[in-house]
């Protein structure tokens, strides 16, 4: 039933990609507009919103909590 | 802080579920056994599965169950980015809010939910974003506590505040009607829509067992209009000797069950108004009356 080797996920080395088929079908949770996948940055941008949601390790964390601004320069 | 609306407060939420990320498998069989009723449901039906997500789904206990069933495209989603984390090791996984589905329309044709929509504000307009979501004919699966779960908690701790402090507070969220949920299931445009519940019972040796399966839950008071004073200690002490006089604890939680289809045109419906081909006096034999008038004639004689 437990998972003893969860708690510690995957270390990475390189940033682990988002799944394909996962990317095709994300939209910004606002505007419900597409997407635009920066991948240098790590970040899934919504020019409607005006949002760049971030990727971390390879999971979209899609909160407007989250987001970064695209007005405000990127910090990380 | 919280401008939010409704009796959540979701940001508080998000982190209670994040602290409970590292010992949430803890209290996994609270989730496995409502994840196995909820999903039992999918054996009634014929219907094969391609693309399913598990929306509120905390460390990814549902999804992999979906994908031990033969799905081959299962989706974790949970507002708490430290759940997905743990439900990413196992596939795709993503963070997000129920209120706002980051999907495009037709993503899916299986919805599960375990044990969250009982935290949303907003929940018709979750359910629409839900159906929307769906494929036509795609199914919708919840699980959420309803009306009655942790009652007796909730008096013990009403009764011990007033009685020592003189005032109250909420410190057990409300749980949603079961008519009210197949009513809303309704009005998101579900076709098909079936609430029903069942009681769970649970066991436990002391009310402090309760509490710490709640917290590895993330399932402790985010309610909004709750009192930011911790508990004092004494009140606590007396609520708890009222709960559990004896040596056990048994409580009963509601699992309210909601299922319903985006709508297609193979399912069965009720016809249009107007559309009939036939009258029913004629079926009937008798004569029809214009309704809201009053006979012209008696009424023939019974025979």
């Amino acid at each position: 039933m437990t998972e003893p080797n969860d708690a510690n996920a995957p270390t990475e080395a390189a940033p682990p990609p988002v799944d394909p088929r996962l990317l095709e079908i994300l939209v910004c949770p606002l505007t419900k507009g597409p997407l635009r996948y920066d991948r240098a940055r790590g970040e899934l941008v919504s020019e409607q919103a005006g949002l760049a949601y971030p990727i971390r390790d390879g999971i979209p964390i899609m909160l407007a909590d989250e987001a970064r601004r695209l007005d405000e320069p990127p910090h990380g | 802080m919280d401008g939010s609306l409704g009796p959540f407060d979701r940001a508080t939420h998000r982190l209670r579920r994040d602290r409970a990320a590292a010992s949430v498998h803890e209290a996994e069989p609270i989730l496995a056994e409502t994840a196995a009723r909820l999903l039992d449901r999918l054996d009634d039906t014929t219907r094969h599965f391609e693309r399913a997500l598990d929306l509120g789904g905390r460390h990814g206990l549902v999804a992999r169950a979906l994908r031990e069933r033969g799905i081959p495209f299962v989706v974790s989603a949970d507002l708490s980015p430290a759940m997905v984390r743990r439900a990413a090791a196992h596939g795709p996984a993503l963070a997000a809010d129920e209120e706002a589905l980051p999907f495009a329309p037709a993503s899916f044709d299986l919805v599960v939910s375990n044990l969250s929509l009982h935290w949303v504000n907003d929940l018709p307009g979750a359910l629409v974003q839900i159906r929307r979501v769906l494929k036509p004919d795609g199914l919708f699966l919840a699980s959420l506590w309803g009306l009655g779960t942790l009652a007796p908690l909730r008096e013990a701790l009403l009764a011990a505040e007033e009685e020592m402090t003189g005032g109250v507070s909420p410190r057990v969220s409300p749980f949603p009607d079961l008519r009210d949920c197949a009513g809303l299931l309704q009005r998101a445009g579900f076709a098909l829509p079936v609430a029903d519940a069942d009681t769970l019972t649970l066991a436990y040796a002391s009310p402090f067992g309760l509490f710490a399966d709640l917290r590895r839950l993330g399932e402790t008071n985010a309610v909004a209009a709750r009192s930011r004073r911790p508990l004092p200690r004494a009140v606590l002490a007396a609520a708890c000797a009222r709960l559990c006089p004896g040596d056990e604890l048994r409580l009963p939680f509601v699992v309210a069950t909601l299922t319903g289809w985006a709508p297609h045109e193979s399912q069965p419906k009720p016809l249009a108004p107007g559309s009939a081909q036939a009258r029913l006096a004629s079926a009937l034999g008798v004569t029809e009356q214009r309704a809201g008038e009053a006979p012209l004639a008696p009424p023939p004689p019974l025979r």
